[in-house]
């Protein structure tokens, strides 16, 4: 019985959603990989919501097939409950009739099996696309690294010529994704590239104090010190992103 | 033979236990174990896991990054902001990380502060690392607070650290942030650690609303240890998960001992950690709500017992701490309790010196049981 309603759920939540994006059309920007999804949106978000987007981000667990239409509708989970679930699925419903729909999406996507990126990627189509780090984080499910890896070229495959793919330089098999897709790439990292890498952020930081750290981040075009604070290099990893997005989302305007 | 164990005693709560078990119509107030199980959002996490595999094997020594990154994003939630690489460890249970604290921040022959009365084990811990425990009295007639003047005086140069529970158990008293960075003044003056063991957080009554943390302050971020387990938050006393946070410096240290100890903590268990982090939050409400009433409960059946029985109205955890009025002895008026009306209560000496001549009453327990053993009492006390 759990199964055929979480199967109804799923199909039934991604029909509704993939309407009202059609109906919407808001610019999706997406944040994968095996670590520091949570920092990565909360910096986006704090980024563009100081330049006063209209946006909506999905809540840490909503990332996965029925969280992510969830949180796409501004909905709630029922959980394990039948009953929580009916009120819900009306609202869905109901969501197709909203006008009021945020500009921006910025959704965390989560993977912890085969297959999990091709069924989210057919739900959204971001426009710009991060990938915050490959480790053996949830590797369980997955037969090897290869296989984990797997799912990441699916995703950076799918991002359309036309869309912006982030990606952390200082992971290897990171790097190489780069390769399988057509999207304009902005690599990131805090480790120096030899020989220099074009359109390249590169951060670093200079001091840890008891509130927070000192970065210094190069691009192409100018160094900038930022203080943040946080502890913790995922932070700096963060800024850098938060940064890029940003940059991108400016000149879009 | 037996050199560094020869003076350890097994807490006195297990010890009223174990002898409370004799008896089959008992009924405990002893234990500080939550009459819940452990939620069912817990359990399908755990179930997940289990069915991917991923439990058999050890974690890094810190924990699952997936977990600590969790801790982390909890811990901003109450403006404290460490670091999960670096800054988090996850323990078998608050007892383990506050034994690998004690172990890493104190040689053999330094003294720990501790107020009294305050948590049972603490002492014995002091005592397995070849220090000694030096306790400071609370005042009573003022709801248990602290009395920073009499902090200074125990201070010798041998003090390394001092170790509270805030909330106190067994008293329930809240350490307010004027009280406790007054605390911190005297850590920074004299370079002392402040080891802070905050379990029984999430259980605050009345109108605070959270616990003021002397982790939250940067400035003395490389000075305070911050322990948390899951056992009482989430009811998961038997998964022995917890953790505990500070500044790089001083976890790195920590956690050569921590891997000396448990190598990692139970993996399932900080599965289980992930599950109450992710989705946990309205059971620790509903939990709340529960002892909030039980603690009506158990105050309101003490007083009818006002002739024998003097107490504090707790502000949080879920333990009462009544001065029993014309005895000074609480072994034996727990063992008398035990022996005569099979209620089994914690006498106060095992919380220091300052805690005899009270009992400790854990209102963990079900509304039913409680009721029960007030039954009980009230026979003893020939009502």
């Amino acid at each position: 019985m759990k199964m055929i309603l979480k199967q109804f759920l799923k199909y039934y939540l991604k029909f509704i959603t993939k309407i009202v994006l059609l109906i919407h059309r808001p610019l999706i920007i997406s944040v994968t990989g095996s670590t520091n999804e949570f920092f990565v949106k909360n910096e986006i978000k704090r980024h563009l919501e100081e330049a006063h987007y209209d946006l909506r981000s999905n809540p840490k667990n909503f990332n996965t097939e029925i969280g992510l239409p969830l949180a796409i509708l501004n909905l709630s989970s029922g959980y394990n409950s039948y009953k929580n679930w009916l009120p819900i699925i009306w609202q869905a419903f109901m969501s197709l009739f909203k006008l009021k729909f945020p500009k921006i999406l910025v959704l965390g996507l989560g993977i912890d099996k085969r297959g999990d990126m091709k069924y989210l990627m057919s739900l959204v189509r971001p426009k710009i696309a991060i990938i915050t780090d490959i480790t053996q984080r949830y590797i369980e499910s997955f037969s090897d690294m290869d296989d984990l890896v797997g799912e990441y070229k699916r995703f950076v495959e799918l991002i359309g010529e036309n869309g912006y793919l982030i990606l952390n330089y200082d992971n290897q098999r990171i790097k190489k994704l780069a390769e399988f897709t057509k999207a304009d790439i902005i690599p990131f990292g805090l480790e120096k590239k030899a020989p220099s890498l074009d359109n390249y952020w590169l951060g670093g930081v200079t001091e840890k104090t008891i509130n927070g750290q000192t970065v210094i981040v190069t691009n192409d075009k100018e160094t900038k010190q930022y203080s943040i604070n946080r502890f913790g290099e995922h932070h700096v990893y963060a800024l850098l992103i938060g940064l890029i997005v940003k940059k991108i989302i400016l000149n879009l305007k | 033979m037996f050199n560094r164990v020869k003076n350890l005693q097994l807490s006195v709560i297990k010890q009223m236990e174990i002898r409370a078990a004799k008896y089959p119509d008992v009924i405990s107030l002893a234990q500080g174990i939550p009459s819940f199980d452990t939620p069912a959002c817990i359990k399908r996490r755990v179930e997940r896991a289990l069915r991917a595999g991923a439990v058999a094997k050890y974690s890094l020594s810190p924990g699952l990054p997936e977990l600590r990154e969790m801790i982390e994003i909890s811990l901003a939630k109450e403006n404290m902001f460490y670091d999960w690489q670096k800054e988090i460890i996850a323990t078998a249970g608050s007892i383990e990380g506050i034994t690998a604290s004690v172990l890493a921040v104190s040689d053999p022959g330094d003294e720990i502060i501790l107020p009294s009365p305050t948590y049972v084990s603490y002492k014995e811990v002091i005592n397995l690392a070849g220090c000694t425990p030096i306790f400071v009295p609370l005042n009573e007639d003022k709801g248990w607070s602290f009395e920073l003047d009499k902090f200074e005086k125990a201070i010798t140069p041998k003090t390394k650290a001092i170790l509270f529970c805030n909330p106190n158990n067994p008293t329930g008293t809240i350490y307010d942030r004027e009280q406790l960075t007054g605390l911190a003044e005297l850590a920074k003056k004299h370079n002392l650690f402040i080891i802070s063991d905050e379990v029984y957080k999430d259980f605050i009554y009345g109108s605070s609303e959270k616990i003021f943390s002397l982790a939250e302050l940067p400035e003395i971020r490389a000075r305070v240890i911050r322990v948390f387990s899951f056992s009482k938050s989430h009811a998961m006393t038997g998964w022995r998960i917890g953790f505990i946070h500070s500044d790089e410096s001083v976890i790195k240290e920590i956690l050569k001992v921590h891997d000396c100890l448990v190598t990692c903590a139970p993996v399932i268990s900080q599965y289980a950690a992930m599950g109450a982090l992710e989705m946990g939050e309205g059971d620790v409400a509903n939990f709340k709500k529960h002892y909030n009433r039980r603690r009506s409960l158990i105050c309101s059946r003490l007083d009818k017992l006002n002739k024998y029985l003097h107490y504090i109205k707790p502000n949080s955890a879920y333990f009462v701490f009544p001065k029993i009025l014309n005895n000074s002895d609480s072994v034996a008026l727990a063992l008398e309790l035990l022996d005569k009306v099979q209620v089994a209560v914690v006498p106060g000496i095992a919380f220091g010196p300052n805690g005899e001549g009270h009992i400790r009453l854990s209102f963990g327990r079900t509304e039913a049981h409680i009721n029960i053993a007030f039954d009980r009492l009230e026979k003893f006390f020939g009502l």
